[in-house]
């Protein structure tokens, strides 16, 4: 457990070094944010509420998760571990003696952490200085601290086994991309769930990926509340459970297959 | 020189195509990434039945003349991408300097991205969804007027990897500010330009002027006014806004290379 906990710290201080490439991270996803928000504007002309979310509903949660992306929210952030794949570096980290799995999440809960609280931050601060996002109260922030980190748990597990899949594929590319399709999409990223078909909010209710965004960025502004609440939380336990058991599963057959291949 | 090109571009697409099933299945990847992107646009501009007072499928059709735009720079200008970012990360670029060639032929060669065709494809799709939905009066001006815009949108698409890929000299690593331009370029081209306040419409046509991608080209096909007063006429100004522009990417290219120091290593 020490040892984890010492991976995720090391994790953490390492990203506070790339200090240019977050203010670059920042501008870059604060840019997109606003487009966004323009289109908003223009498709909320005639005022009201669409779908229930009025326009400073969907401005809010077009910040809330253009600020989550560097936690992975729109799509696989690190293909670090299938880069190791493909060049065979990681035979060195599968003879070290603890778990493969448990390492990379350690190290990715380190980083996230950090770019949660510095750069998911700030990217949402933009929003709520220009763009009059919604800040949440203390219970909602209360509420999001538990999401935000079965979020990350999920968002991990998903990442992972993708990128395991270049244990099988060589080369990930085309894997990872059809990944971020899904993700990206049924996540509620591109737009916020409401707006979806009825068709299509019954297939993103169904699948994982609505556990990493859509939930936590509901609950961060207070659109889920009270025991809808509890229910969403539920909702991400039992994928955080679920995607880490068949991370796990991939892990064990992945090994396998090094074994086969006499590596 | 043009016979050069394509010798080296040739021999690219004939690499890529030696590991044929990865090769479709990034071609179908690249399919359905750009479809989705229409997909959200079909989803938001019919549940709030039309944006700025274009139906969806008259903004399929400024989706599909940008899309194709862009697939067409993302194809040809690949080499100024990521490609180029690991060349200076890892000093290689002294070696092009070292070459008998112009950098900027040499990085243009150095990739072509034959599997961006399924963003191509996609874009076509739903070009032809837009003109078999609108009633668009086909005079001989209106037919020069789509392949003339599609050109000078891909055009001012690759001026703007150029002018990203520069940024490179200082910053050495920048791919998300690439982002910026292009796909930014690409979505906010995605809605008719007359949504955006007066500064930015100013800004994306005769600053970085990649509205002529599709705007006044849609106005003019569609036989409307613009609601703030843009003459029909700036349709057939998209060539001449893209070769302007293509020409100061150019001079900022010549600019940094002119800056170029190595990462030494």
């Amino acid at each position: 457990m020490g040892l984890y906990l010492a991976v995720a710290i090391r994790a953490f201080r390492r990203a506070t070094a790339y200090r240019a490439a977050y203010l670059a991270g920042i501008i870059t996803n604060a840019f997109f944010g606003a487009l966004v928000c323009f289109v908003y504007q223009a498709l909320y002309a005639a005022g009201g509420s669409v779908a229930g979310l009025s326009l400073r509903d969907a401005v809010s949660y077009t910040w809330a998760t253009q600020s989550l992306i560097s936690i992975g929210a729109g799509w696989v952030t690190s293909t670090e571990i299938s880069s190791s794949i493909a060049t065979g570096d990681v035979v060195a980290d599968l003879y070290r003696p603890w778990s493969f799995y448990l390492y990379w999440l350690s190290r990715s809960l380190g980083e996230r952490t950090f770019n949660l609280l510095f750069r998911g931050s700030l990217t949402y601060l933009i929003g709520v200085l220009y763009f009059g996002a919604r800040v949440p109260g203390p219970a909602e922030l209360l509420a999001f601290a538990p999401a935000i980190a079965l979020a990350m748990l999920i968002s991990f597990s998903f990442s992972f086994m993708v990128n395991l899949s270049a244990f099988w594929l060589l080369d990930a590319t085309g894997a990872i991309l059809m990944a971020n399709v899904l993700l990206s999409f049924f996540s509620g990223f591109l737009l916020p769930l409401a707006f979806f078909p009825p068709a299509l909010q019954a297939v993103a209710r169904a699948l994982p990926f609505q556990a990493i965004t859509a939930l936590p960025a509901q609950i961060f502004l207070g659109q889920t509340r009270g025991p809808a609440v509890a229910a969403a939380l539920a909702v991400q336990l039992f994928w955080a459970a679920a995607l880490a058991a068949l991370a796990l599963a991939v892990q064990a057959a992945a090994m396998r297959k090094v074994v086969v291949q006499g590596g | 020189m043009l016979a050069l090109y394509f010798r080296l571009i040739g021999a690219r697409v004939r690499a890529q195509l030696q590991y044929r099933a990865s090769f479709w299945l990034q071609l179908v990847s690249f399919g359905l990434v750009s479809g989705l992107e229409f997909a959200v646009i079909a989803i938001l501009v019919g549940r709030f039945g039309g944006v700025g007072g274009w139906s969806v499928a008259e903004t399929a059709l400024l989706y599909g003349l940008t899309s194709l735009a862009f697939s067409f720079a993302e194809m040809v200008g690949r080499g100024f991408d990521a490609p180029f970012e690991r060349l200076i990360q890892q000093g290689g670029f002294d070696g092009v300097l070292s070459r008998p060639l112009g950098s900027f032929f040499q990085i243009l060669t150095s990739d072509f991205q034959l599997r961006r065709l399924g963003r191509s494809a996609q874009a076509l799709l739903v070009l032809g969804y837009a003109f078999a939905q609108l009633e668009i009066a086909w005079t001989p001006d209106r037919l020069l007027l789509v392949p003339l815009t599609v050109a000078s949108g891909a055009t001012i698409y690759l001026a703007l990897v150029v002018i990203g890929a520069t940024l490179c000299f200082w910053t050495v690593r920048t791919p998300e500010v690439i982002n910026v331009f292009t796909f930014g370029g690409e979505q906010l081209t995605s809605y008719p330009l007359s949504i955006y306040q007066e500064w930015l419409r100013t800004f994306f046509l005769f600053i970085v002027p990649v509205g002529f991608a599709n705007y006044p080209a849609g106005l003019y096909l569609l036989g409307r006014a613009d609601p703030h007063g843009l003459p029909a006429w700036l349709a057939w100004c998209a060539p001449l806004a893209a070769l302007a522009f293509l020409a100061l990417a150019l001079r900022f290219w010549a600019f940094g290379v002119s800056k170029y120091t190595s990462t030494g290593s």
